[in-house]
C-alpha cells in the first residue's frame, strides 16, 4: 500500500507530513470505518422506513420468507461491499501546506484545504483502530459543516505530526497579530502539555448523577426498547406486580396503589441516573484538560477516545453552568465555546465548538477561567438585576392570556378543578418568571462582561467585549416610556440577550462596547 | 450618498474620544430607506391576500363538483380568518415600513426598526465576513435591493438593510468591501 510511503517519509525528514504530488490512499483498515460509517448512515435512513416495511410485512404475511432474507443479505452484503468500494474511491495527498481530498462514490467531491483554513484538528481512535495503531483525522473550517475534511485512516504517529504542523503553521502565521500573552511565545515542535485538569471517576459519577446524560447510552440502545420493556414486565410479574391489574380493578386500596407507583418511580429514577452515570463514563472517562502553548486540548472517552484542540484566542465565551443538584453537590460546568457556524446538532458533547470540563468544583471552575481568561472573575457582588417590569411584561404578555381563559371556562362550567389548576399553574409560572427576574443580571469589568442568568439553577457567562460580531438594542414603546432598553451581544459562540436594563446604561454600555471594538480592531479569532 | 463611497478613501480616523464626545448609538443620524420599500411590501400583502381569497372562492362557488359539508360550513371563517390576516399584515407595512432607517459611520452600519418593539442594530465593519445584494422580483421591478451583511455571529444575526434604491445598495457594498480594516486583514 501507499501507506508505507508516508511512513517512510516520516522517518525520513522533518517535514514528513507532505505527502508530495503523489495520491495516496488510506491504510486498508479504512475499510472498516467505510462500512461503519456506511452502516450507521442506512440504520439512520431505515429507521424512517422500518414501521412502513414492518406493517407491510405484517399484512402480507411474509416477515419469514425467503424474499425477507434474500433482501437483509443483499443489504449487508451491499453495504461492506460499499465500505471496499469507498476505500478505493478515497484518495488524499497533503503538499504545499494544503490538504487535498478526492473522495466520494456516486457524487465525486474534491476538497482542498489550505492549512490556514483550518481551525482545529481533532483525531479520534475508533475502537476497532486502537489495536493496530491508526488514527482518524477530523478537519474543521470556520466555513459551514460540509466543508470539514476528514483524513479517514492514518497512521497514529502521522496524524500527530499532521496535527502539528498545521498547528505550528497557523501560528506561524498568526504570529504578527497583536494578541496577548500565550500567542506571543513561538510555537516550539516538542513543547510539552501542561495538564489543567483531570477528572477521576467519582467526579464522572457525580456528573453522570445531576446531569442528564441518559441520551447518549438511550439512543445506542434504541433499536432493543421493545425487548427491553417486555423483559421489565415480564420480571415486575415474577415478583408478584401485574401491572394490568393494578389499573381498573378495584382490589387494592389506593394507598397501595400509590405505593407501587412510588416504587416503580423510583426504580425508573434509579435506572435512569444508572445509565446517565454510563453516558458520562462512555463520553468522558480518563477526561483531561491541558495546555500546549497556545491550545487547550480535551481527551476523553472509554470506546473512542476523542480529542477536541481549540486555541486560547479562539475561545469566544465561558460558560459556567450550575443546575439545582450542581448548586446541592457545590459542583459545576465548564464550557469554553468557539465560533458555532460548524456546529453539528445533537453532538453538543463531541462538538469540537465546545470544550467542557464535566463537574469540576467550584474554585477549580473559577480557577479554570480564571486560566483562560485572565483575571476575570464571574462570582461578584456588582451584578445588575433588571428591572422588575420584566416579570410584569411576562405575567401580561405570557400569563395573561391562558391564565384568564382557563380561569373564566372553569368558573362558567362551574368546574372547580379548572380554576384550582389554572390558579395553581399560573403561581408556579409566576414563581419561575420570578426566579429568572432574579438571576438575570448583568455587570462589567474594564476587560470583561458577565452575564448572570437561569431559573433554579445559575448560568454565568463571561466574554471579552471586543469579540462581539453584533450588537442590537431593543425597546418596546412600552419600555421606551419607563426608559428601559433591552441589551444583545451577538457572538461567534451564540448570541446573549440582557433585558428591561436602564436605557441610559444600555446605551453606555453599548457605545463602549463598539469603541471596544471598532478601535483595538483584533481579530476575534 | 455619493459620500459614501469617497469616505472609503479618506485616511483612518478613530482617535480617542474624551467619553462626552464618543460617537453615541443613541444620537445616530438616521435615514429612510426608500419609500418604494412599503409600496412593494403592501402590494405583496395585497396581491398573496387577494390570490387565497380568489382559489378559496374559486373551490367554494365552482360548478364542477360538490365539496363536502364541514368544508361548506368552515368556508365563511376560513375567509374571515384570511382577511383579517391580510388586513394585519397591510396594515403592519403601512407603519412599519417607515420606520425602518439606517445610518453608516465610518467604522459600522446600523439599522433601526420596529413597530411595537423597535431595535437597533450595529454591525461593526471590521467584523464584516462578506456582503450581498439580494434582489427579489418585485424589487427588481420598483428598482430597490437589499444589503445583506454577513458576520461570524451565525445566519440567524445576519444584519440586513432592506429596501435601498440599487445604486445606494452598491455604494454601501462597494463601501464595505474597500473599508481599510477588511482590507488590512
Amino acid at each position: 500500500m501507499d501507506n508505507e510511503h508516508i511512513t517512510d517519509n516520516e522517518a525520513g525528514r522533518s517535514e514528513s507530513v507532505d505527502t508530495g504530488v503523489q495520491w495516496q490512499r488510506l491504510s486498508v483498515i479504512a475499510i472498516l470505518y467505510f462500512t461503519f460509517s456506511n452502516l450507521k448512515n442506512l440504520a439512520q435512513g431505515l429507521i424512517y422506513v422500518v414501521p412502513a416495511l414492518a406493517v407491510t410485512a405484517n399484512i402480507t404475511d411474509n416477515i419469514h420468507s425467503n424474499g425477507t432474507y434474500i433482501g437483509i443479505l443483499v443489504l449487508m452484503l451491499s453495504t461492506s461491499l460499499s465500505g471496499v468500494v469507498s476505500f478505493f474511491m478515497y484518495t488524499f495527498r497533503v503538499h504545499n501546506a494544503h490538504i487535498e481530498i478526492h473522495h466520494g462514490v456516486f457524487s465525486r467531491r474534491f476538497t482542498n484545504l489550505p492549512f490556514w483554513r483550518i481551525q482545529n484538528v481533532k483525531i479520534e481512535h475508533p475502537f476497532y483502530y486502537r489495536p493496530f495503531g491508526y488514527a482518524l483525522v477530523v478537519l474543521d473550517t470556520a466555513g459551514s459543516a460540509s466543508e470539514e475534511a476528514n483524513i479517514v485512516a492514518v497512521p497514529n504517529n502521522y496524524a500527530q505530526a499532521l496535527k502539528k504542523q498545521v498547528l505550528a503553521f497557523n501560528a506561524q502565521n498568526t504570529a504578527p497579530e497583536p494578541q496577548e500573552n500565550e500567542a506571543q511565545a513561538p510555537v516550539t515542535q516538542d513543547s510539552d502539555e501542561t495538564v489543567l485538569n483531570r477528572r477521576s471517576i467519582t467526579d464522572l459519577v457525580i456528573h453522570g448523577i445531576t446531569n442528564n446524560r441518559v441520551w447518549i447510552l438511550l439512543g445506542a440502545a434504541a433499536p432493543f426498547y421493545d425487548d427491553v420493556f417486555s423483559r421489565i414486565s415480564g420480571w415486575l410479574a415474577s415478583k408478584g406486580l401485574q401491572l394490568n391489574q393494578l389499573v381498573g380493578e378495584q382490589t387494592i386500596a389506593w394507598w397501595q396503589f400509590g405505593l407501587y407507583a412510588l416504587i416503580i418511580v423510583m426504580m425508573l429514577m434509579a435506572a435512569i441516573a444508572l445509565i446517565s452515570v454510563g453516558g458520562a463514563l462512555f463520553t468522558f472517562y480518563g477526561y483531561t484538560l491541558s495546555k500546549q502553548d497556545d491550545r487547550y486540548i480535551r481527551r476523553s472517552g472509554l470506546l473512542n477516545k476523542q480529542e477536541v484542540s481549540m486555541r486560547a484566542s479562539r475561545i469566544q465565551m465561558i460558560t459556567a453552568k450550575q443546575d439545582w443538584l450542581d448548586k446541592v453537590l457545590k459542583r459545576v460546568n465548564l464550557y469554553f465555546e468557539q465560533n458555532v457556524s460548524t456546529q453539528q446538532h445533537g453532538q453538543e458533547l463531541m462538538s469540537p465548538n465546545k470544550l467542557i470540563v464535566p463537574s469540576v468544583t467550584e474554585t477549580e471552575a473559577l480557577a479554570l477561567a480564571k486560566e483562560v481568561m485572565p483575571n476575570s472573575c464571574y462570582q461578584r457582588h456588582d451584578y445588575m438585576t433588571i428591572s422588575t417590569r420584566f416579570i410584569l411584561h411576562w405575567s401580561v404578555v405570557g400569563l395573561a392570556v391562558p391564565f384568564g381563559l382557563f380561569f373564566t371556562v372553569g368558573i362558567i362550567t362551574a368546574h372547580l378543578d379548572i380554576v384550582a389548576m389554572s390558579i395553581s399553574v399560573c403561581l408556579l409560572l409566576l414563581g419561575v418568571i420570578g426566579l429568572r427576574w432574579w438571576r438575570w443580571g448583568i455587570a462589567t469589568d474594564d476587560k470583561y462582561i458577565y452575564v448572570r442568568r437561569g431559573r433554579v439553577g445559575i448560568d454565568y457567562l463571561c466574554f471579552e467585549p471586543y469579540k462581539i460580531q453584533e450588537l442590537v438594542i431593543q425597546q418596546s414603546i412600552f419600555m421606551k416610556r419607563r426608559k428601559l432598553a433591552s441589551i444583545k451581544f451577538v457572538l461567534a459562540s451564540g448570541s446573549v440577550t440582557v433585558p428591561f436594563l436602564p436605557e441610559d446604561y444600555v446605551f453606555s454600555l453599548a457605545d463602549k462596547v463598539m469603541h471596544d471594538v471598532e478601535s483595538t480592531q483584533r481579530s476575534w479569532m | 450618498m455619493t459620500g459614501i463611497s469617497s469616505s472609503a478613501t479618506t485616511t483612518f480616523s478613530n482617535a480617542q474620544l474624551d467619553p462626552d464626545s464618543m460617537p453615541a448609538m443613541a444620537a445616530l443620524r438616521l435615514t429612510d430607506v426608500s419609500p418604494r420599500y412599503r409600496i412593494v411590501n403592501v402590494s405583496l400583502a395585497l396581491c398573496i391576500t387577494t390570490l387565497l381569497i380568489a382559489i378559496i372562492c374559486t373551490l367554494r362557488f365552482q360548478p364542477f363538483f360538490v365539496l363536502p359539508e364541514p368544508l361548506l360550513l368552515a368556508f365563511p371563517f376560513v375567509l374571515t380568518g384570511i382577511i383579517t390576516l391580510g388586513v394585519v399584515w397591510v396594515v403592519y407595512h403601512v407603519l412599519a415600513d417607515v420606520r425602518v432607517k439606517y445610518s453608516v459611520r465610518e467604522q459600522d452600519l446600523n439599522l433601526q426598526s420596529g413597530l411595537l418593539f423597535q431595535t437597533l442594530a450595529c454591525q461593526p465593519i471590521l467584523r464584516v465576513q462578506h456582503v450581498e445584494i439580494k434582489r427579489g422580483p418585485l424589487a427588481r421591478l420598483a428598482g430597490l435591493a437589499s444589503l445583506q451583511v454577513f458576520s461570524a455571529g451565525g445566519a440567524l444575526h445576519t444584519f440586513e438593510i432592506p429596501g435601498l434604491p440599487v445604486e445606494t445598495a452598491q455604494q454601501l457594498r462597494q463601501f464595505v468591501l474597500d473599508h481599510k480594516v477588511l482590507s488590512a486583514k
